[in-house]
């Protein structure tokens, strides 16, 4: 009745604690608890060595202390994590524009539209895995099927650092079994009034009779019964409509010099410039995003003669902008810098002649860069200027 | 500090110097406006560190004195007191009272020390000018700026001082506006420099098409202009104008000659059938005739035929209908002259009888 979709869901494995067991390689195969340090906190995430000891999400860290005395109780770095989600949302954006986060760790992709270029979807999940933790050195479980209920619930199956395709055929198979508080939009409470008229499975749900599962569930017990059998049919709405294809990095010691912010402006340029090169996008927008302690943040933008994707005029851009907001204030320290591009221009579209002719240099080294890159791994080849200097991050 | 005036008398240099002061600043004090009372009258200062605004009122009952009071708030509160009523101003330690008949505010302050000024321009050369010319010049290019463009030269209005002429020239890389005037220079050294954007548009704001003159200073890095009740000193560009002479075309030979307004009209009329985002529409010139043609996504289309002076044949070019009307909107004449040479060539725009005013529009390739 529906055209078969492709959907993939992505789950971060302790997403805070692999963050703080990559960023301390000392602590990894050691129980890791980031939150639940005050006397009120509770954990926001354990990694997996952690909830062998029966730690779990949102448990107070007292309890957690008890059941894990040897545990590492670390505070979350919220602006850590949410740049390392970056960089993974980047990754899968290289797969499909289709990309919904539901949250810094977890997102669904769309990739009906991508079968033809990438393969048959059982293929794609593991490939998605890999490139995370090829970007991130992260774990991650992606689920595969054909609609969000199900790629969700085969990302549980996956887990952990696992990839799981639920076939159309096999639905009814690995659902009915599970406890039907499993499913979605069924919590405790649902539950529990299903299991008083009986209903403890998904498939004693799907199976029941309506006016059995409208007792317990009243208005929702249609759709309930239609989510039982594996009918979904939300499609997933992106985040962003590609406007602009950016990078930006939080530094762990704030940036105090203009040439050290220069260096990674040189290495966010070079990215946003590969990404926009592979999706064959140039913009004539670039904006630069800069954020200085505690938390005041900027932007600053510049428009380009024309369209462009090479890195030396985003970096161009990015630097007159960042030098002349450096220059501003004196002492000037940076926590955020960020640099994106937009106003992208089809290539199709009538081209306006210019007065002054633009200075043609053409693709440079971008090119090859890029294949040497893509052949041996991102940062493989990079230009000096975007060394790291002695005051990095 | 002291000093007593009438809300109308007031608002006129509290609404031209509060222009220039961002609403975002970096220091604290660029906020503020600088008052400054003393025998001579009233003076308030405005600035954002690249544009500086002084504007002079007279007024009664002053006690001299200099301090710096919130610009937006003060300009607020002035705009909304009644008509005619008379605004009394008192400094009592660091704050300033504002009162006018039963309203009182007390506003804070920042010393008048930490207000950065911009004292000595370094005067290289000074030109006197009638107020209502440099307000054309300035009206029929400022349109044509690059806004935030890397080429930051762009961003502003060339002011090019030749023997016996001043003009006004902008481009944003698509299309250029020329505007000139004669003016006599005693046979100064030809000097070019660049007004920010910014100081461009304030100007325009504050110049009035009256009769009497204003004093334009150019300095080392600055240009400065006054007026009797107002002295305006904008930081320039420090960069190279591209050669624009070189792209305005001379003795293009295709020219045709059709009345300003029934252009204007049919290219109004056109644009609405073209496409949003590149505003593409094509010329077809034939002897007598020029017929534009506009098409969008939805492919609707749009013809419009005019009958024009030219002997031209068989040419076709297209071009973006805004920069066109920009360019005619910046001509006087009844009659306007376009001169082309080919499909792929720019576009030169004037009044039929004279060429004071120019512009030139690159082609968009349809």
């Amino acid at each position: 009745m529906e055209r078969q979709n492709a959907v993939i869901h992505v789950d971060m494995d302790a997403f805070y604690a692999s963050v703080e067991q990559m960023d301390r390689p000392e602590w990894r195969g050691r129980p890791v608890i980031v939150g639940g340090a005050g006397p009120r906190g509770v954990v926001a995430t354990a990694s997996y060595e952690a909830r062998r000891f029966g730690v779990r999400s949102a448990m107070p860290g007292a309890t957690a202390r008890r059941l894990c005395p040897e545990g590492i109780f670390v505070a979350p770095r919220m602006d850590r994590y949410a740049e390392v989600s970056a960089a993974v949302f980047e990754v899968l954006h290289g797969f499909t524009p289709l990309v919904e986060g539901l949250s810094l760790d977890e997102a669904f992709l769309d990739v009906t539209a991508s079968l033809r270029l990438l393969g048959p979807l059982p293929g794609i999940g593991p490939r998605v895995r890999a490139a995370v933790r090829e970007r991130t050195g992260l774990p991650c479980s992606v689920g595969m099927a054909h609609n969000k209920l199900l790629a969700k619930l085969a990302t549980e199956l996956a887990k952990p650092d696992g990839t799981f395709h639920l076939a159309p055929e096999d639905v009814h198979a690995v659902l009915d079994p599970l406890p039907v508080g499993r499913l979605w939009t069924i919590g405790a409470v649902a539950a529990e009034r299903l299991a008083d008229v009986g209903i403890r499975t998904i498939g004693a749900l799907r199976t029941a009779d309506p006016r059995l599962a409208a007792r317990a569930l009243g208005n929702h017990a249609a759709t309930a019964q239609r989510l039982a059998a594996g009918i979904d049919d939300r499609p997933v709405v992106p985040d962003r409509d590609g406007k602009a294809i950016g990078a930006e990095h939080t530094f762990d010691d704030d940036l105090r010099t203009l040439d050290a912010a220069r260096g990674w402006l040189m290495r966010l340029a070079e990215r946003v410039g590969e990404r926009a090169r592979a999706s064959g996008a140039s913009g004539r927008t670039v904006t630069v995003k800069l954020r200085t302690p505690p938390f005041e943040t900027s932007t600053r933008q510049a428009t380009l003669p024309e369209a462009t994707a090479a890195t030396a005029d985003i970096y161009g851009a990015g630097e007159r902008l960042l030098s002349r907001w450096w220059r501003e204030v004196p002492g000037r320290r940076l926590r955020l810098l960020g640099i994106s591009l937009s106003g992208f221009e089809q290539a199709a579209g009538p081209a306006q002649d210019s007065l002054f002719a633009p200075r043609r240099r053409g693709a440079g080294s971008d090119p090859v860069l890029d294949r040497i890159n893509e052949r041996f791994g991102r940062g493989a080849i990079r230009r000096a200027r975007g060394l790291p200097a002695d005051d990095d991050g | 500090m002291r000093f007593a005036v009438q809300r109308e008398v007031l608002l006129k240099p509290l609404s031209q110097v509060v222009g220039v002061v961002e609403r975002r600043q970096t220091l604290p004090v660029l906020a503020n406006l600088l008052v400054s009372a003393g025998p001579e009258g009233v003076s308030f200062t405005g600035t954002d560190l690249e544009v500086e605004m002084v504007a002079r009122m007279s007024a009664d009952g002053i006690e001299a004195g200099d301090i710096t009071i919130p610009a937006r708030k003060l300009f607020d509160i002035c705009r909304a007191l009644p008509d005619g009523i008379k605004i009394d101003f008192k400094q009592a330690g660091e704050r300033v009272t504002v009162s006018a008949g039963r309203s009182r505010f007390t506003l804070s302050t920042l010393p008048a020390s930490e207000f950065p000024q911009i004292d000595n321009i370094d005067l290289v050369e000074r030109v006197t000018l009638s107020e209502s010319t440099l307000k054309e010049l300035i009206d029929r290019t400022a349109f044509a700026m690059a806004h935030q463009d890397v080429r930051y030269y762009l961003n502003g209005t060339l002011l090019d001082v030749r023997e016996g002429a001043l003009r006004c020239v902008a481009t944003d890389g698509h299309r250029l506006a020329l505007c000139e005037t004669t003016v006599d220079l005693d046979g100064k050294a030809r000097r070019q420099v660049i007004i920010p954007r910014k100081g461009v548009l304030e100007l325009q704001r504050l110049l009035d098409a009256g009769d009497g003159t204003v004093e334009i200073e150019l300095g080392r890095n600055h240009l400065r202009v006054r007026r009797s009740d107002f002295t305006f000193t904008t930081k320039l560009i420090d960069g190279r104008f591209p050669d624009y002479e070189s792209v305005i075309p001379i003795g293009a030979d295709k020219q045709l000659t059709v009345g300003r307004d029934d252009l204007r009209a049919a290219l109004q009329r056109a644009a609405i059938l073209s496409n949003e985002k590149y505003r593409g529409v094509k010329l077809d010139v034939s002897p007598g005739r020029l017929q534009i043609v506009a098409h969008n996504p939805e492919q609707e289309e749009a013809v419009e035929e005019l009958e024009v002076r030219t002997v031209v044949d068989n040419l076709s070019v297209g071009f973006n209908v805004n920069y066109l009307l920009d360019a005619l909107g910046a001509l006087r004449g009844s009659e306007v002259m376009l001169c082309l040479r080919d499909g792929n060539s720019s576009c030169l725009v004037r009044d039929a009888d004279n060429e004071r005013s120019r512009h030139v529009v690159m082609p968009l390739r349809l």
